[in-house]
């Protein structure tokens, strides 16, 4: 009877293993899987994209006196009902156009901590204190050696959820950024990237 | 006697479908529904000319390239086209960088850019580079499945 047990549990074990859903890297270059109610990756790469299309074909960065801008990442503000770290968005477009050669990126202040260097802070704070005498002077940063930024990148994403039919929901995700002269206060440049969803009520867009 | 009706109604569409309602100046467009009947907007045989324009394999097709460097030293690109379809054609474009050597610029937004373009239209769209080092490019299409 034991044996007889033993071998319908192996038999049920060996059934069932073969329906696991078998796990895959997504091809990133060439994934044409169906569309997800929440903001996936490719809907932080078709935002980054636009968003960065439209800054470089604005000619805002290209300083008329020649040289690069100094810009800073402002507060992206999280407007939705997902948990996003902005940083899916601002990265992919600092690091196109810091390479476009229009402007160099600051990490001695920002928006929020992923954006700073803390390193930036200390190093000053061990020159200012006693342990600051430990190291060969001539290798720490002198006072006013900082540059500040020329200009800012902010904004937010927002959610929108709309009920289309009985049985169907319409979500529009707001990407707006905008880049602001620090000096003088007047905005350079702004965009906003709509994307927008219809799905099942049963799915849930968070 | 239906069957003889579909068959002529198709012979028709294959025949007419190239002969829309132009407008004067191409650079307006008046689409069906907006302008007079024709075969293609006429709520009855629009769905054989729809047809008749699937079979014959009807898509985009790329009229013009122009290509400028602007005031930052970047290279834009413009596409100009038509869709020569009978249906709204959905489809996404890659562009990739190549610079003097022909190798290609990598770039953090390298990816497929979803289009959509309306039946009978001209479209265009811009693509700029990221890097003052690209001098030349390739642009690669696919179909758009993700939206509907």
């Amino acid at each position: 009877m034991k044996t007889i047990f033993t071998l319908v549990v192996f038999s049920i074990l060996f059934v069932l293993t073969g329906c696991v859903q078998e796990t895959k890297n997504i091809d990133m270059t060439n994934d044409n899987a169906k569309a997800v109610l929440a903001l996936d990756y490719r809907d932080f790469d078709q935002a980054a994209t636009e968003m960065v299309q439209s800054l470089l074909s604005s000619g805002k960065l290209a300083k008329p006196e020649g040289g690069q801008y100094v810009l800073t990442t402002g507060v992206i503000t999280n407007d939705t009902m997902q948990r996003i770290d902005t940083d899916l968005l601002t990265a992919k477009i600092e690091e196109d156009i810091t390479n476009s050669g229009q402007v160099v990126m600051t990490s001695a202040i920002g928006g929020k901590d992923s954006n700073r260097d803390s390193m930036v802070n200390d190093l000053r704070d061990v020159r200012d204190s006693a342990k600051g005498e430990e190291f060969q002077q001539d290798t720490l940063p002198n006072k006013g050696t900082l540059i500040a930024p020329d200009l800012s990148l902010s904004g937010k994403i927002y959610q929108r959820n709309l009920s289309y039919d009985k049985k169907t929901q319409q979500v529009e995700y707001y990407f707006q950024l905008k880049i602001t002269d620090l000096k003088s206060g007047l905005r350079f440049w702004q965009k906003e990237v709509l994307i927008g969803k219809r799905g099942s009520n049963k799915a849930v867009a968070w | 006697m239906k069957m003889l009706l579909l068959v002529a109604c198709m012979i028709a569409t294959v025949v007419l479908t190239g002969c829309n309602e132009e407008s004067c100046d191409g650079r307006v467009q008046v689409q069906d529904k907006v302008k007079s009947d024709n075969l293609g907007g006429n709520i009855i045989t629009r769905p054989f000319v729809a047809a008749g324009s699937g079979m014959l394999g009807h898509g985009i097709e790329i009229t013009d390239v122009k290509q400028t460097r602007n005031e930052a030293g970047l290279l834009e690109v413009s596409v100009i086209g038509f869709n020569k379809a009978y249906n709204p054609n959905r489809f996404e474009y890659y562009t990739e960088w190549l610079d003097e050597s022909g190798a290609v610029i990598e770039s953090a937004t390298d990816n497929w850019m979803p289009f959509s373009v309306n039946a009978r239209s001209n479209f265009s769209f811009k693509v700029v580079s990221k890097s003052p080092n690209a001098v030349d490019f390739r642009i690669n299409t696919r179909k758009n499945r993700k939206v509907k």
